[in-house]
């Protein structure tokens, strides 16, 4: 996937499971422990923007995330396994929102809510974060400027859905994805593309 | 809604005033949309402030906002404004300075009139690169101290900065918040000797504030 | 006469037994990846500068102990009462041993009133 990933950052699966090859026991062990991560995210609102209000509002009464389990946020990275970045991030923030994501215990997921945290959104610009996936991974994408309640809830779902697909014997999965020695989380080429003008914005004439 | 008795109450009264003990300092004044508009030059721009201010019968003893605005025109290149206020009269009145886009943009800081342009001073040298003479403290306080991409609201400044994004991502990471922490970000204690005499005082008759 | 205890007997199992059945399993689950940022404090994404060390008012510690002080003089007339309360012929002597017992804990108040050790400030 690109990402880079620093020798001898425990990309293995917990020494308790690798030699099992998977049966009953196991595949019920990977149920109980998915069911009660996903019916219990407590999530990290690192809201920003306009799209936490919109969070706010998903969390309140008419739309209530607490159907989800999820009414209990925390925010102290410490305590929770859900980092929801919604709103736009300036560059000035990158390292703040890297450090507490590195500071999240695993297992954590993160969620990119709103258009400004998946791309960048309207503000193509000196000071903004082209999406929070060029500093941080990202398990789930939310469309919209802002989006509707309805859409951060069925982002919820469908990540409570990749949650529950999970093993506990999956090397990949619980890997910490550190900045690399070069001071960057994705290769260069990566980040130049995903940054790309896209739409009316190729039409700007005022652009490095 | 006039201003109270025996002072001018409108800025008509204020520019004029200027003309009478500044004549050479004033390139122009004119009025857009009820506005009062008086260009300076940069040489005389600071006593023309000082005047403003200090004057009891103009008495602009509120700083509204600073800024610099930088146009695509040969004859008027880039100024740098101050919008000032009288609170008693309740007048506004707006003050430029033109400068050349590609001499040196420097001007006399103004925080020795007006507190507030301290912070004002420093977001004007972040954003358009203007040199505050006599700030005592001009760093950058919208982008991180560190940035080096150049200032961003010049016209020659690109709207998606100079450098590629992965640079610019590099940089951002690796910029360190902390690293240039004013005294009272620190903590008020080891700033007590920088505090003003009278809160000094009150804080030592309080007792709060010094340990047993 | 034991089998009233039955009960509590196996409350105490069973919450034993359930805490390192948790503790237990979630060592065993979970997965445990330290990294040089993770261990270092939260300070809202900064990196830490100082320590949390910070000098407290002794004055703390001194309420503290004058509390200790006197809330055990509290708790030792509490039994004095029960014995005060199934003797009661002996009422005069009990009462002024008690008596003698707080005017001793009285001279110490006094002395600390005095010295300013109830003034916060």
């Amino acid at each position: 996937m690109g990402l880079i990933v620093p020798a001898g950052s425990g990309d293995h699966a917990d020494p308790t499971y690798e030699s099992v090859s998977p049966n009953w026991v196991t595949t019920r062990l990977d149920f109980l422990a998915n069911w009660s991560r996903a019916n219990s995210l407590w999530s990290m609102p690192f809201g920003t923007a306009c799209c936490a209000i919109e969070f706010m509002a998903t969390a309140a009464s008419r739309y209530d995330i607490s159907r989800f389990g999820m009414e209990r946020m925390s925010f102290s990275p410490r305590q929770a396994d859900l980092l929801i970045c919604a709103g736009r991030l300036p560059f000035k923030l990158a390292p703040v929102i890297r450090r507490i994501w590195d500071q999240m215990p695993q297992p954590k997921w993160s969620i990119s809510m709103g258009a400004c945290a998946s791309s960048g959104g309207i503000f193509d610009t000196y000071s903004m974060v082209q999406g929070i996936d060029t500093i941080i991974p990202v398990d789930v994408y939310v469309p919209g400027c802002p989006p509707r309640p309805e859409g951060l809830l069925y982002a919820i779902m469908l990540l409570q859905k990749k949650i529950r697909g999970e093993s506990l014997a999956d090397p990949t999965l619980r890997v910490e994805h550190m900045v690399g020695p070069d001071g960057l989380f994705r290769r260069p080429e990566e980040i130049d593309e995903v940054s790309e003008p896209f739409g009316n914005s190729v039409h700007q004439t005022r652009s490095a | 809604m006039t201003a109270p008795v025996g002072l001018p109450d409108d800025a008509a009264a204020s520019v004029a005033a200027v003309r009478e003990r500044f004549p050479s300092g004033v390139v122009r004044s004119h009025v857009v949309n009820h506005q009062t508009v008086l260009q300076v030059t940069p040489g005389e721009a600071h006593a023309i402030l000082a005047f403003l201010q200090q004057q009891p019968a103009h008495r602009f003893d509120y700083l509204t906002d600073l800024t610099c605005v930088e146009y695509r025109d040969a004859e008027r290149q880039f100024e740098v404004v101050y919008q000032l206020r009288s609170l008693a009269r309740r007048v506004d009145l707006r003050v430029k300075i033109g400068l050349d886009s590609d001499g040196p943009l420097e001007v006399r800081t103004v925080t020795d009139l007006w507190m507030g342009a301290e912070w004002l001073e420093r977001e004007a040298w972040d954003m358009f690169g203007v040199v505050f003479a006599g700030h005592g403290d001009l760093r950058r306080i919208l982008m991180w101290e560190t940035y080096s991409e150049g200032h961003p609201l010049r016209k020659s400044f690109p709207l998606r900065g100079h450098w590629s994004r992965a640079e610019q991502t590099r940089q951002a990471l690796n910029a360190n918040p902390e690293a240039h922490y004013s005294m009272e970000e620190l903590s008020i204690s080891e700033a007590y000797r920088e505090l003003p005499k009278d809160m000094q005082e009150r804080l030592a008759e309080s007792g709060r504030g010094s340990l047993p | 006469m034991l089998q009233s205890y039955v009960p509590i007997v196996l409350l105490l199992i069973f919450v034993v037994a359930n805490a390192v059945l948790i503790l237990v399993a979630s060592g065993l689950l979970s997965s445990y990846r330290p990294t040089a940022v993770k261990l270092a404090a939260y300070e809202s994404g900064m990196p830490v500068i100082g320590d949390a060390r910070e000098r407290f008012s002794v004055k703390f510690y001194l309420v503290a102990m004058l509390f200790i002080i006197f809330d055990i003089e509290t708790i030792y007339m509490i039994p004095w009462a029960v014995a005060f309360q199934q003797m009661r012929s002996m009422g005069g002597v009990l009462f002024l041993e008690m008596l003698t017992f707080v005017l001793i804990l009285a001279v110490g108040y006094i002395y600390i009133w005095k010295r300013g050790a109830l003034q916060w400030d």
